[in-house]
C-alpha cells in the first residue's frame, strides 16, 4: 500500500531506476545495431578499395610505337602475294622480323643496351607477332615498305609501368632484366612507350599463360550476356506462370503443400548440384553442345526458378484481398482479376525479384565448372550458328573467367581478375539501377 | 407476406466452413425494388449469407453450399450458371471502400469493358457519367475523372465503388456494411443514395448499425448462431418483435 502511495507522488522531473535501467538497455540495443551496421559497412569498403586497387590498373595497358621493315625475303620467299604460301610463315618468323625492327630502331634512336637480341626481343609481348602477322595478311601490299604500328609490351615491362615491377624485383626474376627496364624508360621519354586506355580488356578474347597482357573479357562477357538471355526468357515466364498458378487458381491440398515445400528446399539446393543435374540432362541426354551459353543458361534457370518463384509468390500474396473481391465483384473472371488488376500491383516486387535472381545467375561459378564452360575459349561465340543452334557455341562467362585466372602462375593476371571482378560488379549495379527504374515507372502508372 | 415480385428466394440454404455450419437452414424470400436489411450480432451469417447471393463465397476453398438460392426463379447454384455473368446481374459493395488503383473513370468503366456493354468510347462516357450520376459522385467527380479512385476522401470512395456497381447495370445490389468504415456525414449520404437506388434495384444491405436498418429498409432479417430467427417489416420487427432474441437484440441485450 506503502508503494503505490510512493509511487503517485513521485514527480515526473526525476527518472526512477526501472525508467533509466530500460533507457540504458535500449541505449545499449542501438549501439549494438550501429555496430552491427559499421562492420558490415567496413567489410564493404576494405572489400571495394582492394579490388579497385588491384582492379583498376587492368584497364591501362602499356604498348610500343614500332617503325620497321617488313622484308619481302622473310615473310613472302615467292614474291607472288599468294596468301595460302605466305600463311607458312608462323609466328615465330614474324617475331624475329619484328624484334630485328625494334632492334634497329633502338640503334636509330641512339639508345644503349648490353642486352642480347633475344631480351631485347622480349620487351614486346609474344602477341605482337600475331598483331604483325594479322595485319600483313590481311594487307599483303605492306610487304616491302616501311610501317609504323603499335604493339603490347610485355606483361613485366606493363607491370614497370603500373608500379608492379621495379629494378629490384627484376633482378630476382627470371622474366625480366633490368637493361630492359633501362630501355623502357628511353622508350617512355621519346613517348614511344607509353599507358593506353585498354578496351582490349573489354573487347579481346582470353590469352594463353604467357600473354597475359593480352587477356580480355570479351568472350566471357558474350557468354554471360547471352546466358542471360537464355535465363530471361525461360525463367521469366515459367517462374511467373509458376507462381500464379500456385498463388491464385491451385487448390489447397496436400499435393499443393509438397510443391511448395520443395519449392523452398530446391531454392537451399548448393548450385553445384544443379550443374551436375545440367550435365546429365542437358548434355548427356538432350546432347547440347558442352560449354555452351544455352546448357549454361538452362542449368542457371533451373538454379533461378525457385528464388523467382518465391518473391513472385510473396508479392502476389501483397496484393490486397479487396481488390480481389472488387474485381470478381464486378463480374471478372478470376484470368481477368489476376491480369487487370492483381498482377499489375505485384509487377514491382516480382521485377525485383526476377532481377535479384538473374543477378544471382550472373555470379554464379560453381555449377558452370562442371558443364565445361571453364574452358579456354579464343573464339567469340556466335549467338546463332545453323550447325549448333542457338547459343550452341562454347564460351566462358564472367565469373567463371576469374576463377579462371586467378589460377594462373603470372602475377599478371591478379590484375586481371580483379579488373574482370570490377566489369561484373558494373554489370550487377546496371542490372540493379534498371530493377530500380522500371519499379518507380511501373508504380507511377497508378 | 408480398405484393411485391419476389427476387431472390432461398430454400434450406446450410453453409459450412469446413466443419463449422455457418449458415443453418435458411429460408427467406427477397422482394425486388425494395430494401432488405439483415441485421445481427457479430460472426452471426448475415454477411455469409450476403456472399452467398453473388457466390462470392466460391473463392473460398472450404467453404460450401447446400440448399437453392433461386434470382428470378433460377436456381443459381445451378451446374450451367456461371458465376462470373451471375455477378454482373449482382452487384457488390464491400464493407471497405476498394476502388482500383486506377483513375475514377477506369474505375467505374472496368465493368462495362469486360461486358463488352459499350461499343465505342463514346458509349462507355456516357455509361460512366450517367453511373456517376446514380452514385451521387458526378458533380464532385466530373473534372477530375482521371485522377486516382483512390485519392477520394473514404465517403466518395464508397460511392465510387456504388456507381462501379452499378455500371454493370445490375438488378440486385447487394451492400455489405457499406457505411461501418465511414464517418456520419458519408454515412448520411450512402443512406440517401440508397433511399434512391430503392426504385430501381432490389437492394439487400448488411448491417451492424439498428439505426440505421430503421432508417434505409422497408424490410428485416434478424441473423443469429446462423439461424434466421425472424424476418419481416422493418417497422413491425424494431417495434413489435415476436421472438425473444430479437427483441433482447434490438434492446441492447444481446450482441
Amino acid at each position: 500500500m506503502n508503494l503505490y502511495h510512493s509511487k503517485i507522488h513521485r514527480s515526473l522531473l526525476v527518472k526512477d531506476a526501472r525508467t533509466q535501467q530500460r533507457n540504458n538497455a535500449e541505449l545499449r540495443f542501438r549501439a549494438y545495431g550501429l555496430t552491427a551496421v559499421s562492420v558490415g559497412i567496413v567489410a564493404l569498403v576494405i572489400l571495394l578499395v582492394s579490388i579497385f586497387t588491384s582492379g583498376m590498373t587492368a584497364f591501362q595497358q602499356t604498348k610500343l610505337q614500332v617503325t620497321l621493315e617488313l622484308p619481302e625475303a622473310k615473310l613472302d620467299k615467292k614474291g607472288q602475294r599468294d596468301l595460302v604460301a605466305m600463311k607458312k610463315v608462323t609466328t615465330i618468323g614474324y617475331f624475329k622480323v619484328l624484334g630485328d625492327g625494334l632492334i634497329a630502331q633502338l640503334e636509330r634512336l641512339g639508345i644503349e643496351t648490353g642486352l642480347k637480341a633475344k631480351e631485347v626481343r622480349e620487351i614486346l609481348s609474344k602477341e605482337s607477332a600475331a598483331t604483325l602477322r594479322n595485319a600483313v595478311l590481311a594487307d599483303p601490299s605492306l610487304i616491302g615498305s616501311t610501317v609504323t604500328m603499335e604493339f603490347l609490351a610485355n606483361g613485366r615491362i606493363d607491370g614497370y609501368f603500373k608500379g608492379r615491377v621495379d629494378r629490384a624485383s627484376a633482378q630476382l626474376d627470371k622474366n625480366v632484366e633490368p637493361g630492359q627496364l633501362d630501355i623502357a624508360d628511353a622508350l617512355a621519354e621519346r613517348r614511344l612507350m607509353y599507358t593506353r586506355f585498354n578496351f582490349n580488356f573489354i573487347l579481346a578474347p582470353d590469352a594463353s599463360d604467357q600473354r597475359p597482357e593480352a587477356a580480355g573479357l570479351g568472350v566471357a562477357i558474350l557468354g554471360s550476356i547471352y546466358m542471360m538471355l537464355v535465363v530471361l526468357f525461360v525463367a521469366l515466364p515459367v517462374g511467373v506462370a509458376a507462381s500464379i498458378y500456385l498463388e491464385e487458381f491451385a487448390p489447397k491440398n496436400r499435393l499443393t503443400d509438397v510443391i511448395e515445400v520443395n519449392i523452398s528446399n530446391l531454392a537451399a539446393v548448393p548450385s553445384i548440384v544443379y550443374g551436375i543435374l545440367g550435365l546429365a540432362i542437358f548434355i548427356n541426354m538432350a546432347q547440347f553442345n558442352q560449354s555452351s551459353p544455352l546448357v549454361g543458361g538452362l542449368v542457371l534457370t533451373l538454379m533461378t526458378l525457385p528464388r523467382i518463384i518465391i518473391p513472385a509468390r510473396a508479392a502476389l500474396k501483397s496484393v490486397p484481398p479487396s481488390i480481389r473481391d472488387a474485381a470478381l465483384g464486378v463480374g471478372a473472371s478470376r484470368m481477368q482479376t489476376v491480369l487487370h488488376h492483381v498482377l499489375p500491383l505485384a509487377a514491382p516486387g516480382i521485377l525485383t525479384g526476377v532481377i535479384i535472381g538473374l543477378g544471382q545467375a550472373l555470379g554464379e561459378t560453381a555449377p558452370l565448372l562442371l558443364i565445361g564452360m571453364v574452358a579456354f575459349v579464343r573464339e567469340y561465340p556466335a549467338a546463332f550458328t545453323s550447325d549448333s543452334g542457338l547459343f550452341g557455341e562454347a564460351s566462358t562467362a564472367l565469373p567463371v573467367q576469374v576463377f579462371n585466372w586467378t589460377q594462373r602462375a603470372d602475377p599478371s593476371f591478379v590484375e586481371r581478375a580483379s579488373g574482370a571482378i570490377i566489369v561484373l560488379l558494373v554489370f550487377l549495379l546496371i542490372m540493379n539501377a534498371l530493377a530500380i527504374f522500371l519499379r518507380r515507372r511501373y508504380e507511377r502508372r497508378w | 407476406m408480398t405484393k411485391l415480385p419476389i427476387k431472390i428466394s432461398a430454400k434450406n440454404v446450410d453453409v459450412f466452413y469446413g466443419a463449422a455450419h455457418a449458415i443453418k437452414s435458411v429460408d427467406v424470400e427477397i422482394a425486388d425494388k425494395m430494401v432488405t436489411s439483415f441485421i445481427g450480432p457479430s460472426g452471426c451469417g448475415k454477411s455469409t449469407f450476403l456472399r452467398c447471393i453473388n457466390r462470392m463465397n466460391d473463392t473460398i476453398d472450404v467453404c460450401r453450399v447446400t440448399g437453392d438460392i433461386m434470382i428470378d426463379m433460377e436456381d443459381i447454384y445451378d451446374r450451367r450458371v456461371d458465376p462470373v455473368q451471375l455477378r454482373a446481374k449482382v452487384g457488390m459493395v464491400f464493407q471497405k471502400p476498394n476502388p482500383f488503383p486506377k483513375s475514377i473513370y477506369d474505375n467505374v468503366a472496368y465493368g462495362p469493358k469486360i461486358h463488352g456493354m459499350a461499343r465505342n468510347k463514346l458509349e462507355l462516357d456516357e455509361i460512366v457519367e450517367k453511373s456517376l450520376r446514380r452514385a451521387a459522385l458526378w458533380d464532385e467527380a466530373k473534372d477530375r475523372l482521371q485522377e486516382p479512385g483512390t485519392g477520394l476522401s473514404g465517403g466518395q470512395q464508397q460511392r465510387l465503388c456504388i456507381a462501379r456497381a452499378v455500371a454493370t447495370e445490375p438488378e440486385v445490389l447487394l451492400m455489405d456494411e457499406p457505411c461501418s468504415a465511414l464517418d456520419p456525414i458519408a454515412t448520411a449520404q450512402i443512406e440517401q443514395l440508397i433511399d434512391e437506388l430503392r426504385s430501381s434495384y432490389c437492394v439487400v444491405i448488411v448491417t451492424h448499425s439498428m439505426a440505421q436498418a430503421s432508417r434505409v429498409s422497408d424490410r428485416t432479417a434478424f441473423f443469429h448462431l446462423g439461424e434466421l430467427v425472424e424476418y419481416g417489416y422493418t417497422s413491425h420487427i424494431f417495434t413489435n418483435p415476436s421472438d425473444k432474441r430479437t427483441e433482447s437484440y434490438i434492446t441492447g441485450r444481446i450482441g
